[in-house]
């Protein structure tokens, strides 16, 4: 049919033109300009392991001062032994502090004390990797264990947040802040009731921020990573429930030190969005919204496979929760928690 | 699947909302009402809850309905059991059969200006208000799914806002609690497959309620300015597209063009109610908004020079 024709390929140039319009808008900001670690002071949150010691130890290579955070203190000095082992010149401090950064005063603390060797001066770039899982059935959660979980995600990364962009903010410091967000940021399923809203939250935070702090010149970046193996992600484990294994079995996980390699790339890049492989690409191209993109050419190219991979992957999913009535059923009863 | 095709009758069902004494959630529970239910109106204010009961009232289909107002704080886990069970007691301790949470408020402001205490108080509000009352809600009390009873299917509706689909300057206490019901939403329609339980979330803009002008008193000037050109919908349209999403299955609910647009443009794998129509506002979204994005971003970029006297003005610049 004649008309239809036209219609489609009215539309087809209509998204041509927007696409190349939209491809050169895409390096605003200064952001074509690569951002370099070197002689850059970079405070770390959840720095002593996993994904944050490895950050910590790749910027450390790329010439960097670092101040990682933690509570534990006997992880946080083997991790500064680790730190000097990535040393590149004598100019370059490593500091390694113990403080609870899920309290405003607590993270102002710990930037005042790793400000101290600089004069004061406040670090240029904050990597927030403090954050934990602990999954499980809702109706196994308490207020307390639903309070303990955005404690974990997303207090444990708003408030450094927060007090960072205030010391920023009054010293005139063009820097970055670095959320660490999870491809559960992007979708969830069962057995994640603590821990999805979150990194959701982390990810609202972040596209506020990124808008808001063009007004002082601060870039605003946020990593979605999926599985991490890491100490974190064998206790994560230990708890998740036995469908949600299921349902993750097939999934491809990655080492501290690549998924730090990559979100030290999208950082250097300018990229506000940050995945680290092909399903993270998916998801993120699926659900930008108005977020500013890497790449619309490429992201349409991602988006036009979720938008037929996803659906079917999604009915997999529920396909295995619907088979796990019966034994839901019985572990609920095992529990007391049925009437 | 699970007999979403099948209408939702709100008659002889038992509601239960939150928030229900003012604005959208007040408009749902008269038009739940209008529809035939049983309406139980949960807040905190015990005059505007007497002055809602009026309203339900006035809504009467049959002389069947009961309707009940409860004075609660529902943002701890004792307080939304102590409302539940209140509004059990009429039905022989039965729970409700749909859940309908809007308590929320937003308090915008710049994120230099929060401290812990705002930040928390805005989770508070906005997502624990709602997440103890799903917590409490009714799957401990729900009979198996094997048997017949479950076949009446209980139904959670949440409220984020389309403020969980994006974000922007001002409204840090506010988006990312909105995105975390929205994270809490996604986990539980797939966990509540094991108990019958449908979930739903509604995603509103701008609604003309009290609430909106409270919300207008502190907004700062550059997001009032960003918003100028935003069209809002009263209490009672929002309601009624919200029902009518509940009614006929839909996991998001939107209320306006701009709402589809971002549903469609954010989906991601979440259970999208049209391919077909979600194409077209998914290929409007590509194009159109990162041209809105751009514009918010300079008007922001443009307002600099001013929020630096703003600043210095409160002493916030060394």
């Amino acid at each position: 049919m004649p008309d239809a024709w036209v219609s489609v390929s009215l539309t087809s140039l209509a998204l041509l033109a927007g696409l190349v319009l939209l491809a050169a808008s895409v390096n605003m900001f200064g952001l074509s300009k690569r951002w370099d670690p070197s002689l850059k002071h970079c405070f770390v949150t959840g720095g002593s392991s996993g994904a944050g010691l490895a950050l910590a130890k790749l910027l450390a290579q790329n010439g960097a001062h670092v101040s990682i955070v933690a509570r534990d203190q006997a992880k946080l000095n083997k991790a500064l032994e680790e730190l000097e082992a990535a040393r590149q010149n004598p100019q370059q401090v490593f500091r390694a502090y113990s403080f609870s950064v899920n309290t405003e005063a607590g993270s102002a603390a710990a930037i005042e004390a790793a400000s101290e060797p600089f004069d004061g001066r406040c670090p240029d770039a904050f990597f927030l990797c403090a954050g934990a899982s602990r999954p499980g059935f809702f109706v196994e959660q308490t207020e307390e264990s639903l309070r303990t979980g955005m404690e974990q995600t997303y207090y444990a990364q708003a408030f450094t947040a927060l007090a960072a962009s205030k010391t920023m903010v009054q010293q005139g410091v063009k820097g970055k802040i670095v959320f660490c967000s999870s491809i559960l940021g992007y979708f969830s399923m069962v057995g994640y009731s603590t821990y999805s809203p979150g990194k959701f939250a982390i990810r609202g935070l972040a596209e506020t921020l990124q808008s808001e702090f063009m007004l002082y010149g601060i870039d605003v970046h946020v990593a979605f990573p999926g599985t991490i193996y890491s100490p974190g992600y064998e206790e994560e484990n230990r708890v998740k429930p036995k469908v949600t294994l299921k349902i993750e079995e097939t999934d491809e996980g990655a080492t501290p030190e690549v998924v730090a390699k990559i979100i030290l790339d999208g950082v250097r890049s300018g990229k506000f969005h940050i995945t680290v492989d092909f399903i993270g690409n998916v998801f993120r191209s699926s659900t930008a919204g108005s977020t500013e993109r890497n790449s619309y050419a490429l992201d349409w190219v991602h988006g036009l496979i979720g938008y037929i991979a996803l659906p079917i992957w999604r009915n997999s999913v529920d396909s295995t929760v619907l088979k796990h009535r019966e034994e839901h059923e019985a572990y609920l009863r095992e529990r007391g928690l049925r009437s």
